[in-house]
């Protein structure tokens, strides 16, 4: 049964033994995407995880929206967005937001980083496993790029009370939105299990 | 189609399939061998998990609507806005598609996810007239539009972080931002804890596949 895996959204058995690197494969019953075979998966992983963390630095360091009106000018930055919150009265909406755009995408990308370097080695390490259990739940609670749409419509919404400008954090955070999203991309449970177990074996032999 | 009655889940064969590393579990063991995961065949209380997260949700989409968002400060003067009121507002100013962005995001998805995902779960059990495949499909959306009603709640942290002229002109932000974010966090959840295996199992069981 080593190649064969139930759909996770309908629970049919598919054979997995045909498979060429580079196919995806679909459940034949649900067309529910199963896994993808990529010779390079951690290889890409472990790059766009490291590019993402770079810019996500950089997001938070410069300034990341400036408004300007009748001389008074207001400059923000990335972790003030959820520090605002905390001193208005919201500080459980201030830790949720800072967790959705900031923390949570961080932890993300630190785990890939935990597991591709480790498996592009073959080595196995103590802690794949239980990074590989808990990424795929955090992973889902990331929101990057639905921020960006916000950065947007707050823009549209006060683009006539003043003059807006996008500060070099804005930027970067627009380039760790895409570079996250090409690592989640990446991310394959069936194989990135398939890896661990490999390197396990590999290990313990 | 007429399939013939043979093993075709993993449910038929006695198998769990391990939900967090897709290994294939014998259905008596605890735990999956390979990661560690405590293994079902299916979900535990699956439906009656969904459905008490939807009605949590459905009643913190009130105050979500009914209080303001947010504040605006200007010349002395406070005015209060709504999520309705903010849609409203836009349109007011010209800016449609941002209207509708806004409306998609903050009315559309979570009504039509609260609706949607009531509906899958009363199918489960009874007959629908839509095919478990459309069924599937229709959950996978719910699935990856959740976190895009989100936008709102960010909207009014970056106007709060970036608004701030003094007595000039200053936003605040309400405490539906908060009922708000409670909304699409709880449906998001729900939609987790639905196993849209269920929908399939009515028909592999008419199919006569039962297993012992």
């Amino acid at each position: 049964m080593d190649n064969t895996i139930a759909c996770q959204a309908c629970d049919l058995l598919v054979n997995l033994e045909s498979m060429r690197p580079g196919q995806r494969a679909s459940c034949p019953r649900c067309g529910y995407r199963l896994t993808r075979l990529r010779p390079d998966a951690v290889e890409r992983l472990m790059a766009y995880s490291i590019a993402a963390l770079v810019a996500l630095v950089f997001a938070c360091l410069f300034p990341f929206l400036s408004f300007a009106s009748s001389g008074v000018e207001s400059v923000m930055t990335l972790p003030q967005t959820p520090g605002s919150l905390w001193r208005n009265g919201l500080p459980l909406v201030a830790i949720l937001v800072a967790a959705f755009i900031i923390a949570i995408p961080a932890l993300v990308l630190v785990s890939l980083l935990l597991l591709s370097v480790p498996l592009a080695r073959g080595r196995f390490r103590p802690w794949l496993k239980p990074i590989g259990r808990w990424l795929f739940h955090l992973q889902s609670w990331a929101m990057v790029e639905v921020f960006i749409i916000g950065v947007i419509v707050s823009l549209v919404k006060i683009a006539k009370m003043a003059t807006v400008t996008l500060g070099l954090s804005f930027w970067s955070y627009v380039a760790f939105a895409i570079l996250f999203t090409f690592a989640i991309g990446v991310l394959d449970r069936y194989q990135l299990w398939n890896a661990i177990e490999a390197a396990e074996k590999e290990t313990a032999s | 189609m007429s399939e013939p009655a043979e093993a075709r889940t993993a449910r038929d064969l006695n198998l769990a399939s391990c939900r967090t590393c897709c290994k294939l579990v014998p259905a008596d063991q605890h735990r999956c061998p390979r990661c560690g995961s405590v293994v079902h065949l299916r979900e535990t209380d699956s439906l009656q998990r969904t459905i008490a997260l939807l009605i949590t949700a459905s009643i913190l989409y009130i105050p979500a609507n009914v209080y303001p968002i947010m504040y605006t400060d200007q010349f002395g003067r406070t005015e209060a806005s709504t999520i309705i009121g903010g849609v409203v507002l836009l349109i007011k100013l010209g800016s449609v598609p941002v209207a509708a962005v806004i409306f998609v995001a903050s009315v559309l998805v979570p009504l039509g996810k609260l609706i949607a995902m009531f509906y899958l779960v009363w199918t489960v059990e009874r007959h629908s007239p839509l095919e478990p495949r459309q069924r599937t499909v229709m959950y996978q959306v719910m699935e990856f539009i959740g976190k895009w009603s989100m936008v709102d709640v960010f909207v009014v942290a970056i106007l709060v972080a970036l608004v701030n002229l003094g007595g000039l002109l200053v936003i605040r932000p309400g405490i539906a931002a908060l009922s708000f974010a409670g909304v699409v966090i709880v449906t998001m959840i729900a939609a987790e804890s639905f196993d849209s295996r269920l929908i399939w199992d009515e028909m592999d069981n008419k199919n006569g596949n039962r297993p012992a």
